[in-house]
This record gives C-alpha cells, sequence and structure tokens, in this order.
C-alpha cells in the first residue's frame, strides 16, 4: 500500500474514534409494570437484602427494605419496621436496571423466557450466584417473580412465598434484625 | 540458565506473587481503616473484637489462619464487654451444625478444618439466656460485616445479649 493510502486511511481512522456519541440520544426500553411490585420488593427484601447480599451498597442489584439495609440515614434494620414507599422505589430502580436491554426483551414477550434475565437465572442456579440457588421453576418465589415479569403479578404466590417479617417481633432488638 | 538469570526469574517471580497478593486495593483499605491493635493486646484470639475477622482471616496467602465463622459476643451495646462463655450455636443449610465458645473478649472463630458450612446459616447464641438471629446469614462468615457499632441505616449494631433498655432480644 502506498504511502498517501496509508496516511488517508489513518486519518479515517483517527476521524471515526473521535466522533463522539450524540448527547441527546435515547434508547427506549420496556421496564415491568410497577402494579404488584410491593409484593415483589417484600420478597425481594427478605430473600435477597440481607445485610451481607444484596443489602449493602457495595454490591450491585442493591435492595432496600425494612428487614436490612435502609434508605434514609436515619432509619435503622426494623426501625421504622416497614419499607417505606422511597425503598421500594429504589428496589424497582434497582431490579428494572440491572439489565435493561434484556428486561426490555422479556417485558415485550409477556415474561416469555424469564431466565435469560440473571435476576431470575441466578437464584434459579442455572448461573453461578455466591448466595446460591433459592429457589426452583414453578415454587411461590418463581412465580411471584416471573408472573410479574409477564405484566400480572401472582399476589397470592408473593404472599405464600413470603414468610412473617422478623421486624413484626419487637424493634428495639439489636440482634434480630438484618444479616449477620 | 546463568546465575544471573535465574537470580533475574527467582526476582520476577517473587514480585509477581507479591503483586498477587496484596493487589486488591479494596480490601487493604478496609484492613487499613481497621487501625492498629489495642494498647496492652497482642495479635491472638483476644485481639479486635467487633472487628470483621475474616477481613484478614480469609485464608489469602500470607495472612492469618483462616476461619469460616468469626465474631464477638458483646454484653450489651452500651458497655460493650465482651459476653465470656457464650455459646455460638450454627446450623448451615444442609443441616450441619457446629458450635463455638466465646473466650474472654467475647470472640468466638472456627476455621475451615473444624467445619465449613454451606451457607446460608442460622445462629443462635446462648449465655444467660438464648438469643437467635430471626434473618440467615447469607454469604459472610464475620458478624461485623453486618453488625458494626453503633446501629445505622446499614447496620443492626453489635451482636448483644442484652439491648440497651436492659431488656433481653426475643
Amino acid at each position: 500500500m502506498s504511502t498517501p493510502r496509508l496516511f488517508i486511511g489513518a486519518a479515517l481512522l483517527v476521524v471515526v474514534a473521535c466522533v463522539k456519541p450524540d448527547a441527546s440520544a435515547t434508547v427506549a426500553l420496556d421496564a415491568p409494570t410497577q402494579d404488584g411490585f410491593p409484593y415483589v420488593a417484600e420478597l425481594m427484601e427478605h430473600r435477597c437484602g440481607t445485610l451481607d447480599c444484596h443489602g449493602t451498597i457495595a454490591r450491585n442489584l442493591r435492595i432496600y427494605g425494612d428487614e436490612g439495609l435502609r434508605y434514609s440515614a436515619s432509619d435503622q434494620p426494623c426501625v421504622p419496621a416497614e419499607t417505606t414507599t422511597a425503598e421500594v422505589g429504589q428496589d424497582y430502580q434497582s431490579i428494572v436496571g440491572l439489565e435493561p436491554e434484556e428486561m426490555t426483551a422479556v417485558v415485550a414477550s409477556h415474561g416469555a423466557d424469564p431466565e435469560q434475565l440473571s435476576l431470575i437465572a441466578k437464584p434459579l442456579g442455572i448461573e453461578s450466584h455466591m448466595g446460591g440457588t433459592l429457589f426452583s421453576k414453578g415454587d411461590d418465589t418463581y412465580t411471584c417473580l416471573t408472573s410479574w415479569l409477564s405484566g400480572l403479578t401472582n399476589t397470592a404466590a408473593c404472599v405464600r412465598a413470603l414468610p412473617a417479617t422478623i421486624c413484626a417481633l419487637p424493634a428495639e432488638s439489636s440482634f434480630d434484625a438484618g444479616a449477620d | 540458565m546463568s546465575a544471573l538469570s535465574r537470580s533475574v526469574t527467582l526476582a520476577a517471580a517473587a514480585f509477581a506473587v507479591a503483586a498477587a497478593v496484596s493487589c486488591d486495593p479494596v480490601v487493604s483499605d478496609a484492613v487499613d481503616a481497621l487501625g492498629g491493635e489495642a494498647p496492652g493486646v497482642r495479635r491472638g484470639p483476644l485481639h479486635r473484637p467487633g472487628q470483621p475477622c475474616l477481613l484478614c482471616h480469609d485464608g489469602a496467602l500470607g495472612d492469618p489462619p483462616a476461619f469460616s465463622v468469626a465474631g464477638t459476643i458483646f454484653d450489651d451495646p452500651i458497655d460493650l464487654l465482651g459476653e465470656d462463655g457464650a455459646t455460638v450455636s450454627l446450623t448451615d443449610t444442609n443441616g450441619s451444625t457446629y458450635s463455638a465458645t466465646t473466650n474472654a473478649a467475647g470472640n468466638f472463630y472456627i476455621t475451615p478444618g473444624e467445619w465449613s458450612p454451606t451457607f446460608p446459616l442460622t445462629v443462635s447464641v446462648t449465655s444467660v439466656t438464648t438469643v437467635t438471629m430471626q434473618s440467615q446469614i447469607g454469604r459472610s462468615g464475620a458478624c461485623a460485616t453486618c453488625h458494626v457499632s453503633p446501629a445505622s441505616a446499614s447496620s443492626p449494631g453489635p451482636v448483644c445479649m442484652q439491648l440497651e433498655d436492659g431488656g433481653v432480644p426475643p
């Protein structure tokens, strides 16, 4: 290749490499409904949001809730003894923002193939998960989460999957709240 | 290979090993944040009560002996005196159980050779009374990963046998 062609090629590469992305460009993403999400949030808080798992600011899929990490700096685990609206909102953002492209695909298909989401694949044991296998296909936890992804939350399954909150116990306990 | 080449190779290998075991700045910063030993307390079973034991006792090359589960039980969140002689009873997800007894500092520790549990775990502590942790331990074998003093938005406070008001946890 001649020197002028090499020069032109290099110049084109530099130009292409230096093009800035359009700051106003957006990508449309779909997210599951917020209807019924408080049931999902409550379940996620209990099953996933202990302070040594997803109830920590250092880990992705950050989960807030009354039993673990609190969103308000003035709150403590089980004080107050209910999950706040702000915490449910943060949990929603955390879950739908984990894998937005995959979430969009799942929502667009009305919940078909939910296992493509790490949200489902990891606790099912399909993907490696430090927290281990937490539920199986067809059980109440699985049904709760996947029905929400399909657009119609099976609240009965969510309620069945959720044991009594540990915060129903005396809230002053400094030992029983949260995880290890 | 000449003696010089062997020396250079060995030095490079040693440097690589040293770099490999010391290259996690997050852990290094966390360890540094714990500060030094308390005056008059030697490194050993009584040191650093209430700190996240597995931060150092993690089995990494060059670190102190590994623990699978370790922590500190205090009397109450005000005095923060170690609860001596408390029995910490743990059960892992497979039903395997193990008990450890706290020492004069309130510390207990279990090595992987003694018990290598599969998480999640449940735990209860017995001293004058028995208190049972209502939630599971999901993945951390160090109590103080979560039970940090004082209580905050991200911590229920240290593990205590009594509440601030002198009451007993359920």
